[in-house]
């Protein structure tokens, strides 16, 4: 960027540097107190020292609204970039991210978030800590599966998630209630209903810490050392909505088969607490593959009716 | 005897130009698809000329309608985030000529699904269409899914169904299963139509 930018163009709110060639962005940007939308795609961004050192503090971390680094060489989210507070868009599709930084949550601004086109393996469950997000795209990436947190980004609408590894989804996916867009073609979901019958008998701790759960049994914290305190605070309740269990580290993953806003029949991840909990209509028969699929629309077509229209891949 | 057909081969200079041809040769009772293609790809891209109807969407790609063809086509104009995709779609017994003004579209092509379709769907060909290239479809060839796979670019592409229709299937690719589906505008010759 030459040097004396800020001095000719001190009104400059829109800059677009994209295919120059650019190896590094240089402090002359912080020196642009109205600029809002920053467009780098395609250059050769990535190396330490591509974006200026003290952007937090500079007018520019509250000034940039929108800010396009895709097809550069970033391998990583540089961090310089997590203190632009008033950050609405940012894009870094098409390079070669292997994961998404936790402190992304800082982004408080954050309503697009486009990571199409890298390396990322897996989700940060703080990804879910954006209050404003609303278009967030994991497309073409190696994402094997999707943190059940996701279901709080309650402003999402729209979710792109094609070309990637999930077999499954998290059940809670069905709590997006703003959700238009959803799409999942290329990824290699679990078509026939599979049961995980891999289950590790449950501790005698966790058989106590249930007891204490469904029983109501009174106790103070004085009566427990700490530890058993906290361990008894992190029961989770059973899915199955007519079993009133609960559970600590003991579950069977179970992948059923739920007929989805009635276009599509998705995998979710069910967390039930032993094999024997599951849907009540499914008590007679466990080997009709029709059986199980049919009884599993019984507990998510409520949730399922609830979202809009989907259109899926 | 027979006179042998004249087919002249038109070439459109400007937009304009192109939509006045379509006119003059949907007037006639016989359509030649290759005419018609021939005319799309001859059209030079020049975006002063189609940016008033290339609006676009942050969520998903865009239909905006640019003339109604006197009910004989419709000519439209959709507009291509980048990662955008259709579904898996028919095109209800009507012809489909599909011209990229911008960018690039990758168009998968699919067989249709066995009648109690429950197997992923047959991928026949893919391949990925240049700026002023033109594709055609219709049922008896196929199905297709037309996506912009740039992470970086946006693409627009210019449309022309003969006759027109507003709803189609959409397939689920791993069962083949058929949903219908209604089509809505995003723009009519230029202005918003939200719905």
């Amino acid at each position: 960027l030459p040097a004396g930018l800020s001095q000719w163009f001190p009104a400059l709110e829109v800059l677009d540097v994209s295919g120059t060639g650019l190896a590094e962005l240089g402090a002359e940007l912080l020196a642009l107190p109205r600029l809002h939308t920053l467009l780098a795609k395609n250059n050769r961004l990535g190396g330490p020292g591509s974006l200026p050192k003290g952007l937090e503090q500079a007018s520019l971390g509250r000034s940039l609204r929108v800010l396009n680094l895709s097809g550069n060489r970033f391998p990583e989210v540089p961090p310089a970039l997590l203190g632009l507070r008033g950050l609405q868009s940012l894009s870094l599709g098409g390079n070669r991210l292997h994961g998404i930084p936790p402190d992304i949550q800082e982004l408080r601004s954050l309503e697009f978030l486009y990571l199409g086109g890298n390396f990322i393996t897996s989700i940060p469950p703080e990804l879910a800590n954006l209050p404003s997000l609303s278009y967030l795209v994991l497309c073409d990436n190696k994402i094997q599966s999707i943190p059940p947190q996701l279901a709080q980004l309650h402003s999402l609408r729209s979710l792109s998630l094609h070309n990637n590894l999930l077999t499954y989804l998290p059940r809670e996916i069905l709590n997006l209630v703003h959700l238009e867009e959803l799409s999942l073609r290329g990824n290699p979901l679990v078509v026939r209903f599979v049961r995980d019958l891999t289950y590790n008998p449950p501790s005698l701790q966790e058989l106590a810490g249930r007891t204490i759960k469904t029983r109501n049994v009174a106790y103070a914290p004085s009566d427990l050392p700490e530890n058993l305190v906290r361990y008894l605070s992190l029961a989770s309740n059973c899915p199955n909505p007519k079993c009133g269990g609960v559970y600590f580290d003991s579950c069977v993953r179970q992948i059923k088969f739920v007929d989805f806003c009635g276009k599509y029949r998705l995998p979710l991840m069910h967390y039930l607490c032993s094999p024997e909990c599951s849907s009540p209509c499914s008590s007679a028969s466990q080997s009709s593959t029709s059986q199980s699929e049919s009884d599993s629309e019984d507990e998510a077509s409520v949730a399922a009716r609830r979202m809009q229209k989907v259109l899926l891949g | 005897m027979e006179q042998p057909v004249q087919t002249e081969m038109w070439k459109a200079q400007s937009l304009e130009e192109l939509v006045r041809i379509l006119h003059r040769i949907f007037a006639e009772d016989k359509v030649s698809v290759e005419e018609v293609q021939t005319l799309m790809e001859s059209y030079e891209s020049n975006p002063e000329e189609w940016l008033q109807y290339a609006k676009f969407d942050q969520y998903r790609y865009t239909r905006n309608l640019v003339d109604n063809g006197n009910g004989k086509f419709n000519l439209m104009i959709l507009c291509w985030g980048e990662g955008h995709g259709s579904s898996i779609h028919d095109h209800t017994d009507s012809h489909c000529f599909m011209k990229i003004l911008q960018g690039n579209l990758k168009e998968t092509l699919f067989e249709w699904p066995e009648k109690k379709g429950n197997g992923e769907m047959i991928k026949k060909s893919e391949r990925v269409l240049r700026e002023n290239q033109c594709a055609y479809i219709n049922d008896s060839i196929g199905l297709h899914r037309v996506e912009n796979i740039s992470h970086t670019e946006t693409a627009v592409s210019l449309h022309l169904y003969s006759p027109p229709f507003d709803s189609c299937n959409t397939f689920d690719q791993r069962t083949g299963h058929k949903h219908k589906v209604k089509m809505t505008f995003y723009s009519q010759y230029g202005e918003r139509t939200p719905c």
